[in-house]
């Protein structure tokens, strides 16, 4: 499973925020529960960006599905991970960093496996193509088959908050309070019979769309906030999921 | 003194800024009251979350396209664009203001990362200028020649999010009231010696320790006597540290200068002239990246401070030193 999101962590701070965070970890909680692990270990890669925030609120969470959260710097960190947040800051940054400490490599292996969830940066990061990207390229993680655009919006100041309604929320009538900051855009998803399927559990309202997005031109392309995968060659330990639907369907399928 | 066209309308009570937590002081943040409905350009929790996004990382002073490539592969997360490092401003002197236009812009074109840019103190026009032209963040600065000798600039009009320099909790709470949205240490830029930017995260360090144990009675008199707004200070004191990111800046020049300001609580560094005025400087750039990151490694510290080549020429601060102390500019 990985779980895409082009928010920022400061949003879980808002009442409606701990509301992702807490679907992500019940469901890695549920695993955990059927197998060996007393307890389980969410990593946050902790290279550069905002992993803090993802810190304080995983603790914040009801203890009854609170997980072990550590910050990921080294391989060693990320192996005891059963799964691992990827959070906002800048992807040519976290990338390099990454490279330089040698978990470049571990985290592409852990992501065909465990549950990855990538914010902003980290969104980027666990696309397969990305537009906008630096000169001469820039490294990716890969295990989403979309294709993202850095700086959707152009430069900070149009950067903005806007209301989600997010499917599959806790709450879900209750506005899920969007910050994007020199956000990506996802531009296209390029779905192949071999890669897991993508449900897509909120879009932007056309009107917020870059200008570029929302000219007729583009008006066929899927416009997407939040993204989230189903890894379907691991089992099933991402069933319980933002999505009922999406859960319900998965379960059916391996069973 | 008339009204800025790009200020604020009316005199408005500053909002009570997001916290947000550090390696080295981790600290749960406050909930944002993010409720207004629709599209929110420029808001307070936008303007300091793009700092939150720039954490742990480090911001390179670049004077052209080429610098702005190098740091961006070196690894920074954003790059600041100005005519003169502060070494070359603090050696030619004269008159230091906002850089050319269209330096700035070939700068944004040339790299996918934030683009700082300074102004002088107090100069709205620059601001308005450098706000129309979308650089990510302003730096209101006192390397340049202040403008204003009495106001700084009100930086809550502006859609772009200020960073300001502040050499105690005092400082620091003046600019945030002012609307700044990130706050650096206020060091002796260009000169390579790292004493002043410790100086000013120890002051503002020991006075949040200070505040965080007062009763609410002491707060009051504490504000009076370090002339901050007491909401901001009260703010502070309950999270046991600044409300915004807080950099560290001035005279860093090695990878184990950056690792020292990360230990003593920053949040991310800002380099300026000890990069490009160092013998190689990708080199040295991705050292002090990685030095950021693994700030409380010895070990890996050791490795990139490796075979750097020659670290800029430092300076000793005293009352001889060539273009004065720049700290003092601004209160």
């Amino acid at each position: 499973m990985l779980i895409l999101t082009l928010i920022t962590p400061d949003l879980y701070f808002s009442p409606a925020g701990s509301k992702v965070l807490e679907a992500f970890l019940t469901i890695t909680y549920i695993d955990a529960a059927n197998g060996t692990a007393t307890r389980t270990v969410i990593g946050i890669l902790a290279l550069q960006g905002a992993f803090v925030e993802h810190q304080a609120a995983l603790e914040k969470l009801p203890s009854s599905i609170r997980p072990e959260v550590i910050l990921v710097k080294t391989p060693e960190e990320l192996q005891r991970c059963d799964a691992l947040i990827i959070p906002g800051g800048e992807s040519t940054t976290i990338a390099l960093v990454a490279r330089l400490s040698g978990v470049l490599h571990p985290l592409k292996e852990f992501i065909k496996v465990k549950p990855v969830w990538g914010t902003c940066a980290g969104a980027i990061l666990l696309s397969e193509a990305v537009e906008n990207a630096k000169k001469g390229g820039q490294e990716l993680l890969g295990g989403m088959s979309i294709t993202i655009a850095r700086n959707g919006w152009g430069s900070q100041v149009e950067s903005f908050e806007a209301p989600l309604e997010v499917d599959g929320l806790r709450n879900a009538e209750q506005p899920f309070t969007g910050v994007f900051i020199r956000a990506p855009v996802v531009l296209k998803l390029n779905p192949t019979p071999t890669s897991p399927p993508i449900k897509v559990v909120s879009k932007l309202s056309p009107d917020l769309l870059p200008p570029s997005l929302s000219s007729p031109d583009h008006s066929g392309e899927p416009k997407i906030f939040v993204a989230l995968r189903q890894e379907l060659t691991e089992d099933n330990r991402f069933h319980e999921y933002f999505v009922k639907e999406c859960v319900l369907s998965s379960k059916n399928q391996q069973r | 003194m008339s009204t800025p066209a790009l200020g604020t309308p009316s005199v408005q009570t500053p909002p009570i800024p997001q916290g947000v937590g550090s390696a080295a002081v981790p600290s749960p943040a406050p909930a944002r009251a993010a409720t207004r409905e629709g599209n929110s350009l420029g808001t307070f929790g936008v303007k300091s979350g793009l700092a939150q996004m720039l954490k742990g990382g480090v911001i390179m002073d670049v004077v052209n396209a080429e610098q702005a490539r190098i740091a961006e592969e070196a690894g920074a997360c954003a790059v600041m664009a100005l005519e003169r490092v502060p070494a070359d401003i603090r050696a030619e002197g004269g008159v230091a203001r906002m850089s050319d236009p269209k330096m700035i812009k070939e700068i944004v074109d040339a790299v996918t990362i934030p683009v700082m840019a300074k102004v002088r103190i107090g100069h709205f026009v620059e601001a308005q200028i450098l706000q129309s032209i979308g650089v990510d963040y302003i730096d209101e600065s006192e390397v340049l020649t202040p403008a204003d000798d009495e106001f700084h600039i009100n930086k809550h009009g502006f859609k772009v999010p200020f960073v300001c320099g502040a050499r105690d909790l005092g400082e620091a709470l003046r600019r945030i009231s002012e609307g700044a949205a990130m706050i650096r240490t206020k060091g002796e830029a260009g000169t390579g010696n790292v004493v002043e930017a410790v100086r000013h995260q120890r002051a503002v360090m020991s006075q949040i320790r200070k505040a965080s144990v007062m009763t609410e009675e002491e707060l009051y008199v504490f504000a009076k006597e370090i002339q901050a707004p007491f909401h901001l200070l009260k703010e502070t004191a309950r999270l046991k540290r600044l409300p915004v990111v807080n950099f560290a800046a001035g005279g860093i020049a090695t990878p184990a200068d950056a690792a020292l300001m990360m230990q003593l609580g920053c949040d991310g560094v800002f380099v300026g002239s000890g990069i490009f005025h160092s013998g190689d400087p990708a080199k040295r750039a991705r050292a002090i990246v990685q030095a950021v990151t693994h700030f409380n490694n010895a070990k890996l510290l050791a490795d990139v401070s490796e075979n750097l080549g020659a670290a800029m020429v430092g300076l000793t601060i005293d009352s001889d030193l060539k273009g004065g102390k720049y700290a003092a500019r601004g209160k």
